[in-house]
């Protein structure tokens, strides 16, 4: 049984460790061959990337060897898939390399698409990757006050990078003495001011007590750079002196290239989280085109599902989960105070007020990724 | 509730309280930090087969017997070093080592090692693991 895992981001690590675990004995006895394709050595801790942006992490502290998360039995590749040929059960690599497989598993995640919208580019900070985050960091340390406008592409990764970004801009201000020379707008594309609508009901306040202003039904449509406004949609404007987006993503282009989904996203079953179609073919994380959220904790607890799922197949011949669709999201606060969200397909979230443990279990859990990507955890 | 307790009470809450001030993010990173490499390294110990199976062959009386002989020559070894004569050399110095019934004892014993490590291995590897 080929086993073969597309993306070393934390979904196709999860999977890949669990099965490796779970299946020790087949791939020993080489009656199971487990193999990962990835673009990268190297490997992210994305969540890590908003704390860059102000400056309380440095970026090598974000990464790891890919190779030294996985376990020893998993047959690791930096060789990025450009082709998925489904009907032949193979797939073309960037170096030429034809791999053949039983089972195949996607999980090559998202990408941000700034360009997508006029002026966003030039004229927008943001903290999606690990030069702009510590470009935006360097910007926020020469800004003396003004306006500060936060603005929301969608679709996006992480659903709560939004608020959480307003109250670390709070926070930060405040530390260096300049709230009070600080106007901050946010500014999102819904009818409130959040997606989850419990998130949306307990971030109102926080707003209202830290003075932050806040236009709902604002889908960003151009930045004017040289004017520094910026357009909606819905034609309506706001000028700014800095401006910070929460970028629009895609899925990966070879997903769209290979015509496996509109937008890079591949249509995936909600419960078994197969790719519509293909029962062999297993999708996690940002690649699926559920309606849950594009979350790092998505990827893990669908990670869990699917390994043990393979892992039963190879072992009695048939799954034994669902996906419920489970979701865990912790949200800073400020003021070292954090909270969680934690819902899936049937139970939406129920905040609790934000404390200081909290915080500090979000901070443990910074470390603790990477226990957790090994499959421990 | 008597007194007493709610003394006791009220100074864990102090404690938990000053443990609380006394933290800070980069105490919990660093803290966090070495629990999670521990967690890493205890897991991949335990899951070593190779380690658990020299663990269970160490808790044997006749290999504890063989940990002691090794610490002891060890020992001995140290101290009886220096005291001899540097090597001269050639096959005249060679045969009186030979010669010494001690050192063909200990080339006896490493041979046995030698034996049964060759065929554990060829073993193993005929069996894939």
């Amino acid at each position: 049984m080929r086993i073969l895992v597309v993306g070393g981001g934390t979904g196709g690590t999860i999977l890949a460790n669990n099965l490796a675990r779970r299946l020790s004995a087949e791939i020993r006895a080489r009656k199971v061959r487990l193999t990962m394709l990835s673009a990268s050595d190297k490997h992210m801790y994305q969540p890590g990337l908003l704390y860059v942006a102000f400056g309380q992490m440095t970026p090598d502290q974000l990464y790891r060897d890919q190779a030294s998360l996985l376990e020893a039995s998993i047959d690791f590749h930096v060789d990025p898939v450009e082709q998925f040929l489904l009907d032949q059960k193979q797939v073309r690599t960037q170096s030429g390399k034809i791999h053949e497989y039983d089972i195949l598993v996607i999980a090559t995640g998202s990408r941000i698409v700034p360009e997508e919208v006029p002026g966003l580019v030039e004229g927008a900070e943001t903290f999606y990757t690990e030069a702009s985050a510590v470009k935006m960091f360097k910007r926020l340390r020469e800004f003396e006050g003004g306006k500060v406008a936060v603005v929301v592409g969608v679709p996006h990764k992480c659903p709560i990078a939004p608020v959480e970004v307003m109250f670390s801009l709070h926070d930060y201000f405040k530390s260096r003495g300049i709230r009070d020379k600080v106007t901050m707008k946010y500014h999102y594309p819904i009818g409130r001011i959040h997606t989850i609508e419990n998130v949306a009901k307990w971030a109102k306040p926080e707003f209202d007590r830290m003075g932050i202003e806040y236009e709902t039904l604002f889908n960003v449509k151009e930045v004017d750079v040289k004017n520094k406004i910026v357009k909606s949609e819905e034609d309506t404007e706001t000028h700014y002196d800095l401006l910070i987006a929460i970028p629009p993503h895609r899925g990966m282009e070879v997903i769209e290239k290979n015509n496996l989904g509109q937008g890079g996203w591949i249509p995936t079953d909600r419960y078994k989280l197969t790719m519509n179609g293909h029962d062999n073919v297993y999708v996690l994380g940002d690649t699926t085109n559920l309606p849950v959220s594009k979350t790092g904790s998505a990827a893990h607890f669908e990670a869990e599902v699917v390994s043990e799922n393979i892992a039963s197949i190879i072992k009695i011949g048939t799954p034994v989960r669902d996906y419920d669709g489970k979701v865990y999201c912790f949200i800073e606060a400020g003021h070292d105070r954090a909270t969680y969200a934690m819902f899936n397909y049937l139970n939406p979230p129920n905040l609790k007020p934000p404390s200081k443990p909290m915080h500090w279990f979000k901070m443990a859990y910074n470390q603790m990724y990477w226990t957790s990507v090994r499959g421990l955890l | 509730m008597a007194t007493e307790d709610l003394q006791r009470l009220v100074e864990v809450a102090q404690l938990v309280t000053a443990a609380q001030e006394a933290m800070s993010d980069e105490i919990v990173t660093r803290l966090a930090g070495a629990m999670s490499e521990g967690l890493n390294l205890l897991d991949r110990l335990t899951r070593n087969e190779g380690l658990m199976r020299l663990l269970q062959v160490l808790d044997r009386q006749e290999t504890q017997y063989l940990l002691i002989a090794l610490s002891e020559a060890i020992h001995a070894a140290s101290h009886e070093i220096p005291a001899t004569a540097p090597a001269t050399g050639g096959l005249a110095c060679m045969m009186r080592v030979i010669r010494d019934p001690g050192t063909q004892e200990g080339i006896r014993l490493l041979s046995v090692v030698g034996k049964h490590l060759s065929h554990s291995l060829r073993e193993q590897h005929r069996r894939g693991g």
